[in-house]
């Protein structure tokens, strides 16, 4: 046990050098988040707007900047594996690829949490936006619960993109579908019943609406179900998620798909 | 009861399923193995040779548990390769050629001790294995220089370091000296042939039949899915030791003079390559001296510029055994 540590650890140290030295990591978690939040903080902030939907501007570029590395970069570090080579190396190691996987997501999650800071620091001094009704405690447990939920999500898809090459472009819309389903940058009642019904299955949905009601005064806030829905979901996904790493073991085995050709 | 073999296949068999076609998409099977069967002793220095797509890469895949066989058995000290993965992973190593497979960004270093902690090597153990290693293959004082930096020839003892991070009882090496330099290479082969003297099992594949011949103990020669032959090198040779091999070089020879060549008595195969302007020319042929007497008359009038006689080697066996098995 204390070996898979380490081993996760390592992959999780590994993830962050690789991301440190890339000029590609900087584009997610400080330009792209800066742009999402200038517009939102823009569009939000003009006159006749509703003055408690500005947090969505505050907030909703790190939300999404913090999501986008979680994911992509979870996903792209999997396709870089495969040209580098080192996929089938990791993979015949006699540490799962699960624990690996679990490393090098946290270090995306680590990375992905620094996309608060710049967009976070825009809405201070560009838009002179703040967050006064903020009830700290509850935002911090309900960013964990984020964390959990992107995490949980993070490690399920990412062996897929493993196993097969054209999964991660495939899925590559499912980054955008949890911006817009997820309630980002605007909240989740304003979308269609049929949208509202597939963001009720999304762990982060509720976690979301629990972030954004930890920064608005009254009511009516019902943290605990909130937060029970997205720990719930995102345990659900771990489970789907062990069973997929049996299956992608046991698929890549078969199909020799891991290496490049 | 005889002793257990290190590496054991019995009618292993891989056929690779793909499609082909974008609108009426074709499943096509590739056979990449087709019921092979070995035994290879423990501390042995094992070659697989075989030409490009024979089947020697899936079979170290099989072996380092990669690839599932779609039948038969594979075992690795005693361990099934299919089944026990995990417990095998720990004592077995293995290389590929190339210069992938490693992380080009980071050092050298970096590299060894993200794979130590990946093959679960205790830190008091890995502190003192990683310098040993990067003393060993000469890589000591480069260690903390990036792996983009490093020449192949480092690349791939680099990729052997990591290779024995976990001080493997069985090493599969899978073509690990392609695209090395000839002094790189030497260097290689004689790291792996005093892995194999200290007591490591090594499975080693190649199709350089001089790299073969000067290391392994036993060969094995693979064409299409199948062995065709196996021994040791001299038992290999010993195929073709009623031929000997006749070359010649000459200038502008027609192609009728060298179906001449072919249907004269005891002659095996003729094969042609360019050099240059010139044409060297290769007669594997049962009775060499007779051959010679005959060259006279088939190359009458055609520029010769040298000729030798000369007793076959591992590569002439290849050949034949290769161009037997087609």
């Amino acid at each position: 046990m204390k070996s898979l540590a380490r081993a996760a650890f390592s992959a999780f140290r590994l993830s962050i050098r690789l991301r440190v030295i890339s000029p590609w990591s900087y584009l997610n978690w400080l330009l792209f988040p800066l742009l999402f939040a200038a517009v939102g903080l823009y569009v939000l902030s003009g006159p006749g707007t509703v003055s408690s939907h500005l947090v969505y501007g505050v907030l909703g570029g790190g939300l999404i900047g913090y999501w986008s590395v979680t994911y992509i970069d979870a996903g792209n570090s999997i396709q870089d594996e495969r040209w580098n080579g080192t996929l089938e190396q990791i993979f015949a190691t006699p540490t799962p690829l699960s624990v690996i996987i679990l490393g090098k997501v946290s270090g995306g999650l680590l990375f992905g949490l620094l996309a608060f800071v710049p967009t976070a620091a825009l809405a201070f001094f560009g838009f002179h936006a703040e967050l006064p009704a903020l009830d700290p405690s509850r935002f911090v447990i309900s960013l964990a619960i984020l964390t959990f939920s992107f995490l949980s999500i993070a490690l399920t898809l990412t062996p897929l993109f493993a196993l097969w090459r054209w999964a991660f472009s495939m899925l590559n819309g499912f980054e955008l579908g949890v911006y817009v389903l997820c309630g980002f940058m605007f909240p989740v009642a304003v979308l269609a019943t049929w949208a509202q019904g597939v963001a009720s299955v999304l762990g982060p949905t509720w976690a979301v609406r629990a972030i954004y009601a930890s920064t608005v005064a009254g009511g009516p806030h019902d943290f605990a179900v909130w937060w029970a829905a997205a720990v719930g979901l995102s345990l659900l996904y771990l489970v789907v998620g062990y069973f997929l790493y049996a299956l992608v073991e046991r698929e890549a085995r078969r199909s020799g798909e891991l290496a490049l050709a | 009861m005889p002793p257990q073999p290190a590496i054991e296949a019995r009618q292993l068999r891989k056929t690779y399923i793909t499609t082909r076609g974008v609108l009426r998409r074709e499943r096509v099977n590739r056979v990449a193995l087709r019921g092979v069967d070995l035994a290879i002793p423990h501390s042995e220095l094992f070659g697989l040779l075989g030409p490009n797509g024979a089947g020697k890469t899936t079979m170290v895949k099989i072996f380092t548990t990669l690839l599932l066989p779609t039948s038969g058995t594979a075992r690795v000290l005693g361990l099934d390769a299919l089944k026990e993965q995990w417990a095998l992973r720990r004592r077995i190593g293995f290389v590929f050629g190339g210069e992938r497979g490693l992380y080009w960004r980071l050092s050298g270093l970096d590299n060894l001790r993200y794979f130590a902690d990946l093959y679960r090597i205790p830190p008091e153990v890995s502190r003192l294995r990683i310098p040993e290693l990067l003393e060993r293959l000469g890589l000591a004082g480069r260690e903390r220089d990036r792996v983009e930096l490093y020449s192949r020839g480092m690349k791939q003892r680099l990729h052997l370091a990591r290779g024995l991070l976990n001080d493997p009882e069985v090493l599969f090496l899978d073509e690990p000296t392609i695209g090395l330099d000839p002094v790189g290479a030497r260097e290689l082969r004689l790291i792996v042939r005093e892995l194999a003297d200290a007591g490591t099992t090594i499975f080693l594949t190649t199709h350089y039949m001089f790299e073969a011949d000067a290391i392994c103990d036993r060969i094995a020669v693979i064409k299409d899915g199948g062995i065709v032959a196996e021994g040791t090198p001299n038992s290999i040779k010993t195929l073709v030791q009623d031929q000997g091999v006749v070359e010649f070089e000459v200038v502008g020879m027609p192609v009728e003079r060298l179906a001449g060549l072919r249907d004269l008595p005891g002659v095996k195969s003729v094969a042609v390559s360019e050099h240059e302007l010139a044409q060297v020319v290769t007669v594997h042929c049962a009775r060499p001296a007779e051959l010679m007497t005959q060259l006279g008359v088939i190359l009458d009038g055609i520029n010769l510029q040298k000729v030798s006689s000369r007793e076959p080697t591992l590569e002439d066996a290849y050949v034949q055994l290769i161009g037997d098995a087609q």
